[in-house]
């Protein structure tokens, strides 16, 4: 979580408390875990995540509060000379005898999971040395869904049921695709009315897979290009609108792009549509152009930017002079600035002399 | 197939609001003929109610009174729960499969029943019982399942309830010396669908001497003065819970509790059907009393009768002026709408069942914020008992002390002791705080059925602990049972002969558990699913060692890291059960043991899984 999400302590309002005997200052209406975070203190957790309401389901952060209670640091508030131990050993205990539940609940084998080396389920299991449990349970076999949409991969067994993907859906791309339904420990993931996520009404922002904590949501581009460990993180702003979301593009071994994750600090805090997430393919693709071209006899031919630059504006004056300036109309696109746009109408007005000025946006 | 138009005109009557989603979509399956909610039905349900599909689907699937399959006109489902299994359940579902050939889950060729098991129908004194559509039978036998089943053949299926009449909540009183009626005493004399018979038993006079003589903090001090703790099972003093509500001008709710589901009780059912007006009395005290203008009945939807006879009492005690703007003449406003269930016992857990009343999932809420501070609409909410609210007109009319001359020092009153089991007589007891389970068992419930020896009793329903006959004479209030390590909680007691075999008894209520976890958090979603798993293998002699053991290391995980009092429940009943019956417990362990109570349950309701 950024640091300055937490924001300064209010003058007056701090409230002082000491989380593994260290003294610490957190606001009025912070968690134990964001008061934690903002000090740099760890605490594991696999429902919580800064971008949607809190959950307090997967009970991975429960901590231990003045001695006797134990809470879940991501919804219990701070209050004042309020004690907190993030790990005991009973704690500890607890932590890796949940994620043992989780294990056994689903297929959780990492060496064919799509998240291996990305997964925060594998890192909790790392971290409390957590196994298989002995005790022959049954596991949950839920939907696995690989191939209906182009943007998301869906394999329900691999899915702790922390519900980060569906309060994605809700509360960040307001969409409302996924939800919970059956009970229990049949409880499973749904899109619309049991659709196909492909035959849903999903927009592919990829939210759900970008906050998704284990391998059951996955963005489809990256799958085969490249082990996790391998991928090289580039950041970037998108070329497609003018909001300039930071993207971190992801490259494999042979220079390729293969994913796109929202970043949180540029406008789109974490967040991309459609176009930042999965319109990044064409870049690698032979037929881009890379060098101006000019149609000779009906054939394009290379030209340098000079050649090219001088060709359009000789065009543009005879045109201008023989039928006149209305003649001559310019369509600029989303891809561009709004600085680059406000410059295209203020020629084509000021320059040229006409309004037939447009914007595919505008469509 | 249900078209467009029917389900418009249906959302139309009941309202666009998500809220209104419960009653929409029960209407909607009562329509549907075959008792289900098909695809297309939800569509038009969500376009209509403009609600996102994926929340129609998220709703459905987690009630189980709904269906998205096609089911039959008639659903027969079959109490499994504790009392009902005791009492011989199992042979109900032989004899449906006799005489219908179907076992759980499969529905007749002529598309007249559909079986399914459900959990506990909350009329546990006339065990083995069953629910066809919602029409409730009770003390079924191979014989009047064939007589049910010739009558049902022969009639066509309507929305008013035709539950047989022993389970009416009269016919569900015992009548023993020596008890102590409050709550009952007028049940049998008060004609439950008139406001005025209700009026000639003292009715109303509580709420018309509170808005004469006190203010509503003097109303609330006689509740906190009475010691008054909740009736649902915590054991909560009413009157703190309500001084927890904020002072000021703002939407404020009164809930009360109906969602009676834990299995072997049926107190609540009994209040509301036989004295409705007392129930609704209480909760206009509590709006007075903390500043509420809007008070809800959740009831679950297996209760029909109580469902009906509650609204037959709200539309009296309006037109009477009693609900509504101006009650009795004075500035105080309150009116009272019943909300249903929709068949999942979490619900009765008090954030679940303000989430189900906003039309969402039956999930918990983390806490904070309390419901106090932020319940229904996110607004100041008190959630209590029927039996607490039942309690709190003769408190207001007859004074704390007078509360307090009954029970014990620090749980004073009467307690609703719901029995049922291996025993003589079974209903409903009323009994002083304090009363030991030897008095319950052998002056009320009239001994042991068939002259048969004491084994155990469970007492609080399927969370609570298991009492062998050392505890016999302990006295049954809310705190001696905690300091015995058993529970009181909701006042049943489910009595059990020598017959009964524990591990069988346990996989029955691990089963129950497994069923009714909402899924939400990981401990009780995972903990109830493995430890009915691990009974369930005992059960069939294939346990591995340590298995026992096991079980108490996940039930202790579940109470330790659950989010909600429901995964924290197992804990008890597994510890109870094994620290009385360890023996039991090993000798299933080993493969040649032989177990004929296990072998019946093992073919009976997991044979088809």
């Amino acid at each position: 979580m950024p640091k300055d999400a937490i924001g300064p302590i209010v003058q007056g309002q701090g409230i002082s408390l000491t989380i593994d005997g260290q003294a610490v200052m957190g606001n009025k209406g912070q968690t134990i875990l964001e008061a934690a975070l903002a000090h740099d203190i760890d605490i594991p957790y696999l429902c919580y995540n800064p971008r949607i309401s809190k959950t307090g389901a997967c009970r991975i952060c429960l901590v231990r509060v003045n001695e006797t209670m134990f809470k879940t640091a991501c919804t219990e508030p701070i209050a004042p000379d309020m004690r907190v131990v993030t790990e005991d050993p009973e704690l500890t205990e607890i932590r890796k005898g949940i994620l043992e539940m989780l294990l056994a609940e689903g297929d959780h084998n990492c060496l064919y999971c799509d998240a291996n080396g990305a997964c925060e389920l594998q890192n909790l299991v790392m971290r409390y040395d957590a196994a298989m449990p002995s005790g022959d349970f049954p596991r949950r076999h839920r939907t696995i869904d690989e191939a209906s949409s182009k943007g998301l991969k869906r394999n329900e067994d691999r899915c702790v049921l922390c519900g980060r993907c569906v309060k994605a859906c809700a509360e960040v791309q307001l969409n409302n695709v996924w939800q919970f339904t059956g009970r229990g420990g049949n409880t499973h993931l749904t899109s619309d009315l049991d659709a196909k996520i492909g035959d849903s009404t999903c927009v592919n922002c990829g939210t759900c897979a970008q906050l998704c904590p284990t391998g059951a949501i996955t963005l489809q581009p990256v799958l085969g290009r490249g082990a996790n460990w391998d991928l090289k993180k580039e950041s970037s702003i998108c070329i497609y609108c003018g909001v300039g979301c930071k993207i971190d593009f992801f490259k494999n071994k042979g220079g390729q792009l293969v994913r796109a994750l929202g970043h949180p600090d540029g406008p789109n805090q974490g967040h991309l549509c459609v176009k930042g997430r999965f319109g990044f393919d064409f870049i690698q693709k032979p037929a881009r152009l890379s060098k101006p071209l000019i149609r000779e006899n009906g054939a394009f031919k290379e030209a340098t930017w000079d050649e090219a630059l001088d060709f359009v504006a000789a065009r543009l004056k005879e045109i201008k002079a023989q039928h006149g300036p209305d003649a001559v109309a310019a369509l600029t696109s989303a891809k561009c600035t709004n600085e680059d746009n406000y410059l295209m109408q203020k020629f084509m007005r000021a320059m040229v002399g006409t309004n037939n000025v447009d914007h595919c946006a505008r469509l | 197939m249900m078209n467009r138009e029917t389900v418009s005109r249906i959302v139309a009557a009941r309202g666009t609001g998500r809220e209104n989603l419960m009653m929409v979509l029960r209407d909607l399956e009562t329509l549907s003929g075959n008792n289900q909610l098909s695809p297309e039905t939800l569509e038009h349900v969500a376009e209509e109610m403009n609600l996102p599909a994926s929340a129609i689907s998220g709703f459905v699937g987690f009630y189980t009174m709904f269906s998205t399959r096609p089911r039959a006109r008639y659903v027969l489902r079959v109490c499994k729960s504790g009392p009902c299994h005791v009492m011989g359940s199992g042979t109900i579902f032989g004899a449906l499969e006799k005489y219908l050939g179907i076992r759980p889950g499969q529905a007749t060729a002529d598309g007249l029943f559909f079986l399914e098991k459900c959990e506990c129908l909350g009329v546990c004194s006339v065990a083995p019982a069953m629910m066809v559509n919602y029409d409730l039978h009770g003390n079924l036998t191979e014989a009047k399942i064939k007589d049910l089943i010739a009558a049902y053949r022969a009639k066509t299926p309507t929305a008013a309830e035709q539950s047989g009449p022993e389970v009416e909540g009269r016919a569900c009183v015992i009548r023993s010396e020596g008890q102590t009626k409050r709550l009952l005493e007028t049940v049998g004399r008060v004609d439950p669908s008139s406001i005025d018979s209700f009026l000639q038993h003292k009715g109303y006079a509580a709420v018309r001497k509170a808005l004469a003589e006190y203010t509503p903090e003097q109303v609330l001090q006689i509740v906190k003065d009475s010691g008054l703790r909740g009736r649902g099972g915590a054991g909560f003093p009413a009157g703190l819970k309500w001084s927890f509500i904020p002072k000021g001008d703002m939407p404020k709710y009164v809930i009360c509790n109906a969602d009676e589901g834990e299995p072997g009780t049926f107190k609540d059912r009994i209040l509301m059907e036989e004295n409705p007006h007392l129930v609704l009395e209480g909760m206009l005290l509590c709006g007075y009393a903390i500043g509420a203008a809007t008070g809800y009945i959740y009831v679950r939807g297996e209760f029909r009768r109580a469902i009906d006879r509650l609204q037959g009492a709200i539309a009296q005690a309006r037109a009477k002026g009693l609900l509504g703007q101006g009650i009795a003449g004075s500035a105080f406003h309150f009116d009272i709408f019943v909300k249903e269930g929709g068949g999942a016992y979490v619900c009765g857990e008090e954030s679940s069942l303000i989430n189900s009343m906003e039309g969402l999932r039956g999930y918990p809420r983390f806490r904070p914020p309390f419901p106090a501070g932020s319940g229904f609409r996110n607004s100041p909410t008190t959630v209590n008992n029927v039996e607490t609210f039942a309690s709190t007109p003769l408190i207001v009319l007859n004074g704390a002390d007078w509360y307090k001359s009954v029970g014990t020092a620090k749980c004073p009153g009467t307690k609703l002791f719901c029995l049922s089991g291996r025993l003589n007589r079974t209903g409903l007891a009323e009994l002083p705080m304090g009363t030991t389970l030897r008095e319950v068992i052998e002056t009320h419930g009239g001994g042991m059925k068939d002259g048969g020896k004491f084994k155990f009793a469970q007492v609080g329903g399927s969370a609570g602990g298991i009492l062998a006959a050392d505890l016999l004479d302990l006295p049954l209030d809310i705190d001696q049972t905690l300091q015995a390590g058993v529970t009181l909680g909701s006042g049943a007691v489910l009595v059990c002969g020598e017959e009964t075999c524990p591990v069988d008894f346990l996989l029955n209520i691990l089963s129950f558990f497994d069923h009714e976890s909402c899924g939400q958090c990981t401990p009780c979603r995972v903990g109830s699913a493995q430890l009915h798993h691990l009974a369930r293998k005992l059960a069939g002699r294939k346990a591995a060692p340590g298995d026992i053991d096991r079980m108490v290391e996940k039930a202790l995980l579940m109470k330790k890291a659950s989010l909600c009092a429901m995964g924290q429940s197992p804990i008890l009943p597994v510890t109870t059960m094994v620290r009385n019956f360890r023996q039991e417990f090993e000798r299933h362990g080993h493969p040649d043991h032989n177990c004929p109570a296990c072998d019946r349950t093992l073919q009976r309701l997991y044979r088809a899984e």
